[in-house]
């Protein structure tokens, strides 16, 4: 056996081989003909191959005949699978070139069958044996030829134009890999095919000697074909790598993003706008209450939602839809199965076709009931507040009013809202307050506006009302606000106008009564300056009598006369102050002079009782501001309960009143007596009304001194002595603390 | 010698006053602000009556009243008070007053007042007088002429008296006739009266 025995089926077999690899590639790619077409063409190479070794080896004319002709048929088969291969493999060709190739073969083939021996010779003669490489020789005939070969020869051009403009097609569309296919398929094509149909002609007419090699040729076109598939291959297999790992990759994302979005509870979800169908994730499912499986188009979502709310999303979601529509976005309220209600907060995005149109719509939504919930249940607090309350932001604008502003002031809501704060503001202090809120700005912390100030608000009318406010400083992430609540407070000043009325009442009453008490010493205080006008008096006329009459000594009486009509004068008007009904005038007072006073006024009285007064009195005290016969009334009641305590009792001492400035606090009186002292228990209840330990005493003194003290910002204590008696306390604040501080 | 009203009054614009009615009247007053220095000045040789207030600081009239009737001073006491209740003006009657006048006080009612105090100021001077004569007569009388006058004075004869003393009937008429002249007494009637005012020869003295 020679190498050209060995040479063709190895051809045929490596042809064999190629095809089978790309038809079991094709079997698990279905969808690639390209690898059948490859299949087949190689296969028809190799079945051509064994043909061509049968006519190299024939010795008789009518064997190498029959040969030949039947080697037609895999030749049209390649024929058919170059086109289709170049067909779907270039997506380039002009189709009705491949038909032609294809039919002329067709016909070609016919002729092959009907005339001749076959379509190459009429007739052939004898077989010659022609030497070959190698001491080989192959047999190669001699005959007649068929005139209709032109038909197979005009096939082979064609199928070469197709090649060829199929290739120079592929090479302009341009891109590296389309050129390089262009390149090494259609160029080796080109070459392979012109090749094997010169090598054809030349050998059948007999004009060169030599083997038959045109599956060679055609190998070469295999060859070709296999190693662009080859790339194709492994492109694909770079290409499902990369896949992987990116579909690895987003796996992942998609993994992490639902772990996002159940963690956060949101609902992801994508409207395929030409299918209608709305996927979303079991979150977002559950969020509308949906069925796991259920099918969800735009009607289901609609129906899901409030029927007043329904409208509005309906027309966002046609709104993002149309052409140049912006992103939906939108708060509204769901109906879940079972009736409860769910404030959702969804946001969407819209991809577009090229035209513009809307096909996918993919968004994210989450339950804000709890937020809703607590604005609600904000603005529901808020507006039912029994006080006004505004809103206001750092540049002293009204953000908000509730129901109550509006009555209050007399103002809309819309007149008020986006508004200056200043303009409740009366306008006197408007300038100041806007100094105060710059100033607030800083301090940034709840108190009440305006210690110590009367503040007032102006109403729309004009008008004004007290007014207290409130501040409270709130942080949110639209910034600093501040939430001041205003009180109107006009019923409770009248009221505590009123209060002050009973109170100075009720003072005036006990005062009368505590002078009830005091009055045979009064009577004794007025005596003394009438005894001595009378005694005065009746010297004058005996000195005036006597001859002649002393009017010296007489000018001397009538001077003593006027001096003691002046203190008679003095006494009745301090009790008359006393007794008098008179609006409390707060003045700054001497309280060591008060003292004073009152213990002249209480003088033949402790003379009668045989109860001696100490004082001990600090010098400068500090002014209080106060009402004079207001606290001279606590100051007698509070000596005359100490003198009360004393008498009957015989170990005497004396009643000791001191005066002294309090540290920081004002002015401290006290009154200390040397009695029984008072039952712990009594020590805060002798100032409630109508509670005395004395046998005569309606019980209001102490209670009405509480009030008066407290009514001058002061406190009032009774304590027990450690060695014995009680001292009560009187604490009053400086007069210059009670300035008003503007 | 000429009596001395004191004034004793806590309130100088009524000490002044009454000092002046009282001078008017032609007395002789002395005035003083607080009991302590009345005290302080008060000679119970001068003769006088006072004018008190009731309620003073510190003394008081009461109290003055007390302190003075301890030293058995002559000075009867008329009360002029602003405020005086029954109970102490009872007291103070009880307590040997002449009058409680309530202030003011007519200028006829104090100057009564006044003069029945200083008649009764008088009075006791004179008493006063007495006693101290009688008694500075029976500080001269012999440890044996007092020892006679008590058993006279008890109403006892001579011959007791004798018997009791252990001596002579003569020698008692003796010496019984010496304390006669020594005090002044004509009879045994005169003589009695004056011992008994004198508050003295209680018969303790046999013992």
């Amino acid at each position: 056996m020679g190498w050209i025995d060995t040479a063709w089926p190895m051809v045929g077999a490596t042809s064999l081989t190629l095809g089978i690899i790309y038809l079991l590639i094709w079997l698990r790619q279905r969808s690639q003909y390209g690898y059948l077409w490859f299949f087949v063409t190689a296969a028809s190479v190799a079945v051509f191959s064994l043909f061509e070794l049968r006519m190299m080896r024939a010795a008789a004319p009518d064997d190498y005949a029959v040969t030949l002709r039947w080697a037609h048929v895999p030749v049209f088969v390649l024929f058919l699978s170059i086109v289709g291969f170049i067909r779907l493999y270039f997506r380039t060709g002009r189709l009705w070139l491949g038909y032609a190739a294809c039919g002329l073969r067709a016909v070609s083939l016919v002729l092959n069958f009907r005339t001749g021996v076959n379509i190459n010779f009429e007739q052939v003669t004898a077989m010659t044996a022609v030497p070959a490489w190698g001491g080989e020789s192959v047999h190669l005939p001699v005959g007649v030829p068929n005139p209709y070969a032109i038909v197979a020869q005009l096939s082979n051009l064609l199928l070469i134009a197709f090649v060829t403009e199929a290739s120079i097609a592929l090479w302009r569309r341009g891109d590296a890999s389309a050129r390089r296919r262009a390149a090494v398929v259609g160029g080796s094509m080109f070459l392979c095919l012109v090749a094997a149909s010169a090598l054809a002609i030349l050998l059948n007419r007999g004009l060169v000697r030599i083997p038959t090699a045109v599956s060679v040729a055609f190998l070469g076109v295999v060859v070709a074909m296999a190693y662009e598939l080859g790339w194709g291959v492994l492109a694909a297999a770079g290409l499902s790598a990369r896949l992987r790992v990116s579909e690895d990759r987003l796996r992942e994302s998609e993994h992490r993003l639902e772990l996002a979005a159940s963690a956060g509870e949101l609902g992801l979800w994508e409207w395929s706008v030409a299918a209608d169908e709305i996927w979303t994730t079991r979150e977002g499912r559950a969020l509308f209450g949906y069925d796991a499986h259920e099918r969800v188009d735009l009607k289901r979502f609609l129906s899901s939602i409030h029927p007043d709310d329904r409208a509005a999303v309906e027309q966002d979601v046609r709104a993002a839809l149309s052409k140049g529509g912006s992103d939906f976005e939108q708060d509204f309220r769901i109906v879940l199965p079972d009736g409860r209600l769910r404030w959702v907060s969804s946001r969407g995005r819209i991809d577009r076709d090229e035209s513009g149109a809307a096909t996918l719509m993919r968004g994210v939504t989450h339950d804000v009931t709890g937020r809703r919930q607590a604005e609600e249940r904000f603005r529901t607090l808020v507006e039912a507040a029994p006080s006004a309350m505004l809103v206001v932001d750092t540049e002293g604008m009204i953000t908000l009013a509730n129901a109550r502003a509006v009555t209050m002031f007399g103002y809309a809501r819309q007149e008020l809202l986006g508004r200056p704060v200043e303009m409740l503001i009366p306008g006197r202090v408007r300038s100041t307050h806007e100094a105060h809120r710059q100033a607030y700005r800083e301090e940034w912390r709840p108190r009440a506006m305006g210690s110590g100030r009367e503040l007032f608000a102006v109403r729309k009318d004009g008008t004004e009302l007290p007014v207290e406010v409130g501040l409270n400083p709130m942080q949110t992430f639209e910034g600093r606000f501040v939430l001041a609540s205003v009180v109107d407070v006009t019923e409770r000043k009248r009221s505590e106008l009123e209060t002050a009325r009973q109170r100075d009442e009720m003072a005036h009453l006990a005062r009368v009564a505590m002078l009830g008490e005091l009055s045979g010493s009064l009577a004794h205080e007025l005596n003394q300056p009438l005894a001595a006008i009378l005694s005065n008096a009746q010297a004058a006329q005996r000195f005036l009598a006597r001859e002649p009459p002393e009017l010296a000594r007489v000018t001397e009486i009538l001077a003593d006369i006027v001096k003691s009509d002046k203190r008679a004068g003095e006494v009745i008007t301090r009790l008359r102050s006393l007794l008098k009904k008179e609006e409390p005038q707060h003045r700054p007072l001497d309280m060591n002079e008060l003292v004073q006073e009152v213990l002249a006024l209480m003088r033949s009285d402790l003379l009668n009782r045989q109860i001696g007064v100490r004082t001990q009195l600090a010098p400068r005290l500090p002014a209080v501001s106060g009402d004079r016969v207001q606290l001279q009334q606590v100051l007698l009641n509070l000596l005359i309960n100490g003198c009360d305590a004393m008498s009957g009792r015989v170990a005497q001492g004396d009643v000791i009143v001191r005066s002294e400035s309090a540290a920081g606090r004002g002015v401290r009186i006290s009154v200390s007596d040397n009695g029984g002292g008072i039952p712990p228990a009594d020590l805060e209840r002798i100032f409630e009304p109508f509670v005395t330990t004395k046998a005569q005493g309606l019980g209001l003194g102490l209670a009405v001194c509480r009030s008066i003290v407290r009514s001058h910002n002061g406190r009032l204590w009774a304590a027990n002595n450690a060695g014995g008696g009680a001292t009560l306390t009187v604490e009053l604040p400086a007069a210059d603390r009670l300035l008003p501080s503007i | 010698m000429r009596p001395t009203i004191y004034l004793v009054d806590d309130d100088p614009d009524v000490l002044v006053a009454t000092q002046r009615l009282l001078v008017s009247a032609g007395m002789t007053v002395a005035a003083f602000q607080s009991a302590r220095t009345f005290l302080e000045h008060y000679d119970t040789a001068t003769p006088g009556c006072l004018v008190l207030d009731l309620a003073m600081p510190e003394v008081t009239g009461p109290e003055l009243q007390r302190t003075l009737a301890q030293r058995d001073a002559p000075l009867p006491i008329v009360f002029l008070t602003g405020r005086g209740d029954i109970r102490a003006c009872a007291q103070a009657m009880k307590d040997g007053a002449v009058d409680f006048l309530a202030k003011p006080a007519d200028d006829a009612d104090l100057l009564n007042a006044v003069n029945h105090a200083l008649a009764k100021a008088a009075v006791l001077q004179r008493e006063r007088t007495t006693r101290s004569r009688t008694e500075s007569a029976l500080a001269r009388l012999t440890v044996r002429e007092h020892q006679v006058l008590v058993h006279v004075v008890a109403g006892r004869l001579n011959k007791q008296i004798a018997a009791d003393l252990g001596t002579g009937e003569k020698t008692v008429k003796y010496h019984r006739g010496n304390l006669m002249r020594k005090l002044g007494v004509r009879s045994v009637a005169q003589l009695v009266r004056l011992v008994q005012h004198a508050g003295v020869g209680a018969p303790g003295a046999d013992n």
